[in-house]
C-alpha cells in the first residue's frame, strides 16, 4: 500500500497543475480526495480525527489548506514522477491573461491570446479553450436548429481542426499527457473509440492524477473484456478507476471491494462514501445506504451529486418528511441541476401528485437528455397515470440511453402487460431478467404474465416461480402461487409441499392472513385424505384459533378426523343433514 | 426562434432554393434591374421557364441537387448561353458576402412579382403572376426568409458558403479537363447506373425464402408481405411507377455519398417531416421489392445518419427493421421492431390511415403484434407467430380496431395455410369466440377458411380494397387446393360428396382483380409528397440528360409534360403486385386443372406485364413455372439451360424454391435415365428441405415420399414402393390433403401394374379417376385413364379393344395438354394395343403403329427416357421385322441396343448438374 503522505503530496501538486490548466473538475475531485486522506495522528489530537464512519461529523478535520504547505521537496513516487513545471517566465504573462479569460468563460479570446505560444502548457490551454468554445457553440446551435424531428446535426465545429493539430503533435511526440487527454476526448467525440481509448490510456499512464481522463476512459469501457484489455500502469488512481468501472458494469461486489481498499487511505473521502452507497443501493441495502447518505449530508450539506439516489432510498422507504426536507435543501442549493429536479419529482410522486412529478422529471431531462433514472422514473409516473403509451416511450428512451437498465425493461414489460399484451410483455421481462437474473421480483412478474388468463401457460409460470423462490423471494408471493398452481393442476403432493413451506415462512415472519388460512385448510384436508390424521389435527387446531368460516371448516374437519380415527364408517353430518 | 422552428417544419429556405430564385430573376428580370436580356429566341426563354417550373416542382423532394448538378443541368438547358447563366449564378452567389446581402436579395425578389391587380406593368417586362406556380414559389421563399430569425439567417448564410465551396472544389477539377472528360464522366455514370439497374433487375427476382411445394406453386410469404405492406407502408397511396429501380439507384448513390462526406451534406437534411416520411416510405418499398439485393449495410449507414439527424423520426427504426428482416438478422429485426412501436405507439405513419379509430391513449400496439407475428412467420417460427397473432386478435378486439383485426385474420389464415400446424388445438387461444368455439373441432383447412371469411367480411365493410383483393386471391387459392365440404357437419352422417369447384376459384380470382378498377378512387385522396416530387426530379433529369438535345424542343416539351401527368395516374405498385399475383394464381389453377397452354400463357402474361413491379418471390415463381413447363414439354436440356439462368438471377438462398425445382428436375431426369442412385439421393435431399415438425410443410413432405415411392418402383422393389405409397395415402388422409390422394392412388395403380398384378391395380386406378373427376383434375384423370387402360390390357389381349377405347377417350386431353412422357406412353400403349389385338394385322396397317411409335420415340429421346424409348424401338423393330423392312429393322434394333445399354450403365455423366 502506498503511504498516505506520498499520496497527499502527489495530490497537492496535481491540484495545482490541474487548476493551472483549467481542468477544474479534475482539480475539484482531487481536492476532495486530498481532504479525504486521514490526517497524520501526530499532528492532531485524537479527538480531532474521525476514525469511524457514522460518528458525528462535527469532528471533521480542519482543512489542510490552512496548514502551511511545503512548497518544494516532496518525495516523488518512482513509477510516475510528477512532471516538472515548465518555465513559466517565458509565456507566463500571456498565459495568465489567457487563463483569466478562460476563467471568465471567454474561450475564444483565451485561445486567441495563446495563438503563437509553443509551450506544452499553453498549447493545451489553447486547444482546450477552443474545444470548449466549440462545445458552447454546439449547444447553442442545437437549440437554434431544433427541428420538428428533434435535434439537428449540430456538431462541434472545432473538432476537425483540433484532431488534425493534435494528431500531428502526437506523431511528432510533442504532446504531453494533458494533450493526450484532450486528443482522447476529441477522438471520442468523433466516434473513434479505439483510438480514443489508446490515447486516454497513454495519458493516464503518464499522468494518473487527472480524474477527468479516467472518467472519459471509464465511459469508453462498455464491457468487462474491454476493461481487462486496457494496459494500465498500477497506481492508486487506477483503483478509483476500477471501482467506478466495475460499478458501471454492474459488478457491485468487486467495486465495493475496491472502495473498501481505498478507504484504508482515503478514509474520509466523500466520494468513496457516495460510491459505496451507490453500490449498496444496487444491492438493495436501503437502510445502510440511508445511514451513509445522512452522514454524507452532515459532512457536506450542500452536496447535490448523488442525492437523487438518496431520494430514491427515501422514496422506497416512504419517508415523506425526509424527502421533502432533502428536496427543499437541494433546491435552495441549486435548483437547475437535474438531480434536484429529480428529487422534487420523487417527492411529488410519493405524494401521489403524478402530473407534477412528471413536470419535474421533464425539467431534469431538459437539463440532461441522457439522464437515465429520470426517464425511468418518468415512465413509472406515466404508468401510475395509466398513460401507458407515454410510459412505454419514456422507458424505451431509458433503454436506449443505457441498454442494461433492467428497471426500464421491467417497466416496459409491465406497461405492455397492463395493456393486455402478456405475450408481447414477456420479451421485455426476459430482457430485464437477463440483466438481473437474481431478482425474485422480476421472476414473479414474468410468472404472472404466463399465468394471465390470456396465456394460461401454467407450466412456464411454475418454472418462473421456482426461480423466484431460489432467488430468495422476500414478499412470499412465489411460494403461495406455486402451491396454488400445483393445487390447480391437481398435484396435491407438490401443493402440500409448497403450502407447508409457505406456512413456515409466514410463521417465521409472524404473518397472518388469508394466505395462512388457505394453507392451513388445504394442508388439513390434504393430510386427512391421506389418512395422516395426527398431522391434520395439528393444522386443524391451529385453525381453531381464528374466527370466521375457517373455524367452522376446521371443526367439521376435526369431526371427520375423529370419525375416521374411531374406524366408523364415514358418516359426516353433511351427508346426513338431519 | 419560434418562427424558425415553424418554418423548418414547413418550407425552409435552402441554398438550392436561392439558386432557383436567382434563375427566376433572370427569367423574369424586374424593371429596376439593368440586366441585358440574354435570350436569343422566345423558345430559349420558354425552355428556361419550363426548366424552372420543374425545378420548383421538385423542391419538395428530400434530396436537393448540389450547385454542381444544377450547373450541369443548366449546361444542357442553356445551350449557347449556358456560360452566361452559370456565370451569373456563381457571381450572384459570390456577391452574397454578408447576411445583409441576403436580406437585400430577397427584397429584390419582391420586384419580379407583379402586383395582384397588375395594372402598371410595362410592355416589355415579363411579370410573374403571383398566383402562378413560379410566383407561388417566390412568395413562399420570401415568406420563409422573412420568418427566419437572425440565427436562422446566419445558418442559411453558412450553408450557402458550403454550397458554393463544394461547387468550386469540383468545378476547379472540372475546368482542368475538358469536355472529353465530361463525356467520360457521363459515360461512367451511365455505366454505373446501368450496372446498378442490371443488378436491381437481376435481384428483383431474388428469392425471399419461401417454403416450396410440389404441384401448386402458390407464392408464399409474398401474399403476407403484401398484407404487411398494405398495412404499414402503402396504405397511404404511393404512385409507385416503373422508376422503382431508378429509386434504388438513387438510394444507393445517396447512401454512398452520405457515407463519404459527413460534414458536407448537412444542409441536405433541413427537410420537412413530411418529405422525410415520404422518402422513407419509398425506401421501405424499395427494400420490400428488391429483397436482400440492396446492400443492407449501405442502407444501414444511411439510416444511422438519418437517425443522428432526426432522432425523433421513429420510422427510421421501422425501416431498419425491414432492412434487417430482409437480410435475415433475427435479433436486430426484433429489436428494431419493438423499438419502433415503443417509440411511436404504432401511430407514427399511420395517422393518415385511421382517423376514426384512433384511441391515441392506448396507442396501436395491436399493429406491433401483427408485425411481430409476421416477422416470426417469416423467420420460420409458426407456433410463436400464431401465439402472437392470437394476442393481436385479442388486443384489436379490445381496442375495436377492426382494420387491424381484418389484417390479422388474413395473416393468420395465411400462416395456417402456408405452414399448417399440427397441434393447433391449444394455439388458437381462448379469446376469439367465433373461431375458438369450434376451433378444436376443425381441421386446419377449415380454420383457414373461417379466418379468411371473417377477414374478408371485415375488409369488405371497412373498404380495405387491397386486403379484399388479396383475400379473394387467398380464397381462390384455398378453393383450388382444398376440397369443399360443409363446415359444420361432423360425425357419421357427414359423408358429403367431396368436390372442388373451379367456378368459385374463377369467381374469386376475378373478384380479386376488381381491385384495379377500384383503387383509383381510393388513391386520389392521398398522394405522398416525397414520393411524387422525387418522380418529378427524375423526369427532369431524364429528358435533359439526353446527349442529343436538338432544336425540335417543342415536341419534347409536350412529351415531358405528359410524363409529368402520367405520374398522377399511375398504378400503385402494391395494386399491380396483387393483380400480378392473380395471374400467377390463374396459371397455377390451370396447371392443376390440366391445361398446359393456359398455364403457360398466364405465366407469360405475368412475366411480361408485371415483371418489373413484382416482388422477387413472385418473379421467381413465374420463372419456376416456365422452367417446369420446359422440362415437361421440351425436355431436360432446355429446362436445365433455363434453370441455369434462373439460378444466376435468384441467388441461392437457404429455402429457395429454385433449389427445390432443381432437385425435382434432377430427380426426374435421373429416374428417366435409370440412374437410380442419383434419384434416391435427390429424393432424400428433397425430403431434407422440409421442416421436421409434425404437420408443417406437408406438401413438401408428401412430394418427397411420392418421389421416394417412384424411385423404389423404378428399382423394381414393388412391395417397398407399395408400402411407402400406402403410408403416404394415410398421411394424406390424416391431413386432409384430398388432391394429393388422387395422385397417390394413381401411383398405387402404377405399382400394381408394374408388378404384374393388374387385378389389384384396377380398383386403385378407378378410385383415382373418380377422385380426379370430382376435383376436376382433367390431366391427372387422363393419365389415370391411361393407366386403367394399361391395366385392362395387362389382364389379357382379349381386353385390348376395351383398352383402346379408353385410351382414345383420353387421347384429346393427353395430346393437347400432356407432357412428353405422358404422350409417349400413350403412343406406345396404342401401338401395344394394336399389336396385341388379334384382329389387327400388322402387315396391312403397319403405318398406324409405326407412326405412333415414331412419335413416341422422338419425344422419349428428347426426354432421355431410356426405358420407354427402348420399348418403343423394340416394338418398332418387331413391326419392321414383320413387314420385312430389314434395313429399318436394323436401325431400330441398334437404337434399342443403345438405349438398353444406356439404361443398364447409368454413368454419372452429369457432373455439371449435380
Amino acid at each position: 500500500m502506498v503511504s498516505k503522505e506520498s499520496c497527499r503530496n502527489e495530490i497537492r501538486a496535481a491540484i495545482r497543475q490541474l487548476s493551472d490548466r483549467c481542468l477544474y473538475s479534475a482539480a475539484k475531485w482531487a481536492g476532495e480526495q486530498l481532504v479525504g486522506i486521514e490526517q497524520d495522528p501526530s499532528n492532531f489530537t485524537p479527538s480531532n480525527t474521525r476514525f469511524q464512519r457514522g460518528s458525528s461529523s462535527i469532528r471533521r478535520r480542519f482543512s489542510t489548506i490552512s496548514t502551511p504547505q511545503p512548497s518544494a521537496g516532496f518525495s516523488q513516487p518512482p513509477a510516475t514522477p510528477l512532471p516538472q513545471e515548465e518555465d513559466e517566465v517565458i509565456d507566463g504573462d500571456l498565459y495568465l491573461l489567457a487563463k483569466s479569460y478562460f476563467d471568465c468563460r471567454e474561450y475564444r479570446r483565451a485561445s486567441h491570446v495563446l495563438r503563437d505560444q509553443m509551450s506544452n502548457k499553453s498549447l493545451f490551454l489553447r486547444c482546450y479553450a477552443l474545444y470548449l468554445a466549440g462545445e458552447k457553440r454546439k449547444e447553442e446551435e442545437m437549440i437554434e436548429l431544433e427541428g420538428p424531428l428533434g435535434k439537428s446535426d449540430a456538431i462541434n465545429r472545432e473538432l476537425v481542426s483540433l484532431e488534425r493539430e493534435l494528431s500531428a503533435l502526437k506523431r511528432t511526440g510533442a504532446i504531453d499527457s494533458f494533450g493526450l487527454y484532450l486528443y482522447g476526448v476529441v477522438l471520442k467525440e468523433k466516434g473513434n473509440e479505439t483510438l480514443a481509448r489508446a490515447s486516454l490510456v497513454e495519458s493516464v499512464n503518464s499522468y494518473p492524477w487527472n480524474w477527468s481522463a479516467w472518467s472519459e476512459l471509464q465511459s469508453l469501457c462498455t464491457s468487462i473484456e474491454i476493461l481487462n484489455s486496457l494496459n494500465l500502469n498500477s497506481h492508486w488512481m487506477k483503483e478509483f478507476f476500477l471501482g467506478s468501472a466495475y460499478q458501471e458494469l454492474r459488478m457491485h461486489s468487486e467495486s465495493l471491494a475496491k472502495y473498501e481498499y481505498l478507504q484504508g487511505i482515503f478514509s474520509f473521502s466523500n466520494y468513496i462514501q457516495a460510491q459505496t452507497a451507490k453500490a449498496q443501493y444496487s444491492l438493495r441495502e436501503f437502510d445502510q445506504v440511508e445511514i451513509m447518505f445522512e452522514d454524507l449530508l452532515r459532512n457536506d450539506p450542500y452536496r447535490v451529486e448523488d442525492m437523487d439516489l438518496y431520494s430514491n432510498v427515501l422514496y422506497a422507504k416512504e419517508a415523506c418528511a425526509a424527502l421533502s426536507y432533502l428536496a427543499h435543501k437541494v433546491f435552495l442549493t441549486d435548483k437547475y441541476r437535474p438531480e434536484s429536479c429529480c428529487i422534487v419529482g420523487n417527492y411529488y410522486s410519493l405524494k401521489g401528485q403524478h402530473e407534477k412529478a412528471v413536470m419535474y422529471f421533464r425539467r431534469a431531462l431538459k437539463l440532461n437528455k441522457k439522464y437515465l433514472s429520470a426517464w425511468t422514473l418518468m415512465g413509472h409516473e406515466y404508468v401510475e397515470m395509466k398513460n401507458t403509451s407515454a410510459a412505454v416511450d419514456a422507458y424505451r428512451r431509458a433503454v436506449d440511453v443505457n441498454p442494461c437498465d433492467y428497471r426500464a425493461w421491467y417497466g416496459l414489460g409491465q406497461a405492455y402487460e397492463m395493456m393486455g399484451m402478456p405475450f408481447y410483455a414477456l420479451h421485455y421481462f426476459r430482457k430485464s431478467i437477463f440483466f438481473l437474473p437474481n431478482d425474485s421480483r422480476l421472476w414473479i412478474a414474468m410468472a404472472k404474465c404466463y399465468q394471465s388468463e390470456q396465456l394460461h401457460m401454467l407450466e412456464e409460470a411454475i418454472k418462473c416461480y421456482k426461480r423466484a423462490v431460489n432467488c430468495g423471494d422476500t414478499e412470499g408471493i412465489a411460494l403461495n402461487q406455486l402451491a396454488k398452481l400445483h393445487q390447480k393442476l391437481g398435484r396435491n403432493e407438490e401443493a402440500a409441499f409448497y403450502f407447508e413451506k409457505d406456512l413456515e415462512r409466514m410463521d417465521a415472519e409472524g404473518l397472518e392472513g388469508p394466505n395462512m388460512f388457505e394453507a392451513l385448510v388445504f394442508l388439513a384436508t390434504h393430510l386427512k385424505t391421506n389418512k395422516k390424521f395426527d398431522e391434520a389435527e395439528v393444522y386443524c387446531t391451529r385453525l381453531l384459533d381464528y374466527s370466521g368460516p375457517e373455524k367452522e371448516k376446521a371443526k367439521s374437519l376435526l369431526r371427520g378426523i375423529r370419525m375416521a380415527q374411531t374406524d366408523f364408517p364415514s358418516m359426516d353430518m353433511e351427508h346426513f343433514p338431519l | 426562434m419560434a418562427g424558425l422552428t415553424r418554418t423548418a417544419g414547413a418550407f425552409a429556405v435552402t441554398p438550392h432554393k436561392i439558386s432557383v430564385c436567382i434563375l427566376l430573376q433572370l427569367y423574369a428580370p424586374s424593371a429596376q434591374m439593368s440586366l441585358p436580356f440574354p435570350f436569343s429566341s422566345i423558345s430559349q426563354h420558354n425552355r428556361l421557364g419550363l426548366y424552372l417550373l420543374s425545378l420548383t416542382k421538385s423542391c419538395d423532394d428530400i434530396f436537393e441537387p448540389k450547385l454542381e448538378d444544377l450547373i450541369n443541368q443548366l449546361r444542357e438547358v442553356g445551350e449557347d448561353m449556358d456560360a452566361w447563366l452559370t456565370d451569373h449564378l456563381t457571381n450572384r452567389f459570390s456577391s452574397l458576402t454578408s447576411p445583409d446581402d441576403l436580406l437585400n436579395f430577397f427584397n429584390d425578389m419582391r420586384g419580379i412579382l407583379g402586383s395582384l391587380d397588375s395594372g402598371a406593368a410595362q410592355d416589355d417586362q415579363i411579370i410573374l403572376d403571383p398566383n402562378s406556380n413560379l410566383g407561388m414559389f417566390v412568395r413562399r421563399c420570401i415568406l420563409a426568409f422573412n420568418l427566419l430569425s437572425f440565427e436562422g439567417v446566419c445558418h442559411l448564410f453558412t450553408s450557402i458558403e458550403v454550397y458554393c465551396r463544394e461547387a468550386h472544389s469540383s468545378s476547379a477539377q472540372y475546368d482542368e479537363s475538358n469536355d472529353n472528360l465530361e463525356s467520360l464522366i457521363q459515360h461512367d455514370q451511365m455505366d454505373m447506373e446501368k450496372y446498378i439497374m442490371d443488378k436491381a433487375t437481376e435481384e428483383i427476382e431474388l428469392q425471399k425464402n419461401a417454403s416450396g411445394r410440389v404441384p401448386f406453386h402458390l407464392h408464399t410469404p409474398e401474399a403476407l408481405f403484401k398484407v404487411t405492406e398494405g398495412l404499414l407502408v402503402t396504405r397511404k397511396e404511393k404512385s409507385r411507377t416503373n422508376t422503382k429501380k431508378a429509386e434504388a439507384t438513387q438510394l444507393a448513390c445517396a447512401s454512398s455519398s452520405t457515407v463519404d462526406d459527413t460534414l458536407v451534406d448537412e444542409s441536405l437534411f433541413l427537410r420537412t417531416n413530411y418529405q422525410i416520411q415520404g422518402f422513407l416510405m419509398e425506401q421501405a418499398d424499395a427494400i420490400e421489392t428488391h429483397g436482400s439485393s440492396l446492400s443492407s449495410s449501405s442502407i444501414e449507414s444511411f439510416l444511422q445518419k438519418l437517425q443522428n439527424l432526426a432522432p425523433e423520426l421513429h420510422r427510421v427504426h421501422f425501416l431498419r427493421y425491414l432492412n434487417k428482416l430482409h437480410s435475415d438478422d433475427y435479433f436486430a429485426a426484433l429489436e428494431n421492431l419493438l423499438r419502433y412501436f415503443d417509440y411511436s405507439a404504432g401511430t407514427e405513419g399511420f395517422d393518415l390511415v385511421l382517423p376514426s379509430t384512433g384511441c391515441s391513449m392506448y396507442g396501436r400496439y395491436e399493429i406491433a403484434l401483427l408485425c411481430l407475428g409476421m416477422m416470426h412467420f417469416r423467420f420460420g417460427h409458426p407456433n410463436l407467430a400464431l401465439e402472437v397473432l392470437t394476442e393481436a386478435v385479442r388486443v384489436s378486439q379490445q381496442h375495436s380496431n377492426d382494420t387491424c383485426l381484418a389484417y390479422t385474420l388474413a395473416a393468420m389464415s395465411n400462416l395456417l395455410s402456408e405452414m399448417g400446424i399440427a397441434s393447433t388445438t391449444s394455439v388458437l387461444g381462448s379469446s376469439y369466440s367465433p373461431v375458438t368455439s369450434t376451433a378444436s373441432l376443425l381441421s386446419v383447412q377449415q380454420r383457414v377458411y373461417i379466418l379468411l371469411k371473417e377477414s374478408l367480411r371485415r375488409a369488405d365493410t371497412l373498404k380495405l380494397r387491397r386486403l379484399v383483393a388479396s383475400n379473394h386471391l387467398a380464397m381462390a387459392k384455398f378453393e383450388l387446393m382444398h376440397v369443399q365440404r360443409p363446415l359444420l357437419s361432423f360425425g357419421p352422417k357427414a359423408s358429403v360428396r367431396h368436390k372442388t369447384c373451379p367456378v368459385s376459384v374463377c369467381k374469386e380470382i376475378r373478384l380479386g382483380a376488381h381491385l384495379l378498377s377500384d383503387f383509383s378512387a381510393e388513391s386520389s385522396t392521398m398522394t405522398i409528397d416525397g414520393s411524387l416530387s422525387s418522380v418529378w426530379l427524375k423526369d427532369l433529369q431524364k429528358p435533359w440528360g439526353q446527349p442529343v438535345f436538338s432544336q425540335e424542343s417543342g415536341s419534347r416539351k409536350s412529351s415531358t409534360f405528359f410524363q409529368f401527368c402520367d405520374h398522377l395516374v399511375s398504378i400503385p405498385g402494391s395494386v399491380s403486385q396483387i393483380i400480378g399475383a392473380s395471374y400467377l394464381l390463374r396459371a397455377t389453377s390451370w396447371e392443376l386443372y390440366g391445361s398446359a397452354p393456359m398455364a403457360r400463357m398466364n405465366t407469360l402474361v405475368y412475366a411480361a406485364l408485371f415483371g418489373d413491379s413484382s416482388s422477387s418471390s413472385d418473379a421467381e415463381l413465374a420463372y419456376l413455372k416456365l422452367i417446369q413447363h420446359l422440362a415437361l414439354y421440351k425436355g431436360y436440356k432446355d429446362a436445365f439451360a433455363a434453370l441455369k439462368i434462373a439460378e444466376e438471377k435468384f441467388l441461392t438462398v437457404s429455402k429457395s424454391k429454385i433449389l427445390l425445382l432443381k432437385l425435382q428436375l434432377l430427380h426426374e431426369h435421373a429416374l428417366h435415365r435409370g440412374n437410380l442412385k442419383l434419384a434416391q439421393r435427390m429424393c432424400n435431399e428433397l425430403g431434407g428441405l422440409a421442416s421436421t415438425t409434425m404437420g408443417v410443410d406437408m406438401e413438401l413432405k408428401v412430394e418427397a415420399s411420392l418421389r421416394e415411392a417412384r424411385t423404389l418402383l423404378a428399382a423394381k422393389q414393388y412391395s417397398q414402393a407399395a408400402n411407402v405409397a400406402h403410408s403416404l395415402f394415410c398421411t394424406c388422409h390424416k391431413f386432409n390433403l384430398q388432391i394429393e390422394k388422387a395422385s397417390v392412388l394413381l401411383l398405387l395403380a402404377e405399382i400394381h401394374k408394374k408388378s404384374g398384378n393388374a387385378v389389384l391395380g384396377l380398383p386403385y386406378a378407378l378410385a383415382s379417376i373418380s377422385f380426379c373427376q370430382s376435383f376436376n383434375l382433367d390431366l391427372l384423370k387422363a393419365s389415370a385413364t391411361l393407366t386403367l387402360a394399361e391395366l385392362w390390357l395387362g389382364l389379357g389381349s382379349n381386353h385390348a379393344k376395351r383398352a383402346l377405347d379408353l385410351l382414345h377417350g383420353a387421347f384429346p386431353m393427353i395430346l393437347g395438354h400432356g407432357g412428353l412422357e405422358l404422350r409417349a406412353r400413350a403412343y406406345i400403349f396404342e401401338a401395344n394395343c394394336y399389336l396385341s389385338d388379334p384382329s389387327f394385322s400388322v402387315s396391312t396397317d403397319s403405318d398406324t403403329v409405326l407412326d405412333s411409335l415414331r412419335q413416341a420415340s422422338e419425344e422419349l429421346q428428347a426426354l432421355e427416357y431410356h426405358e420407354l424409348a427402348a420399348e418403343a424401338f423394340y416394338l418398332m423393330a418387331m413391326v419392321y421385322d414383320k413387314v420385312g423392312q430389314l434395313e429399318e429393322r436394323e436401325e431400330a434394333a441398334t437404337l434399342f441396343k443403345m438405349h438398353i445399354t444406356a439404361l443398364e450403365n447409368p454413368q454419372d455423366e452429369e457432373p455439371n448438374m449435380a
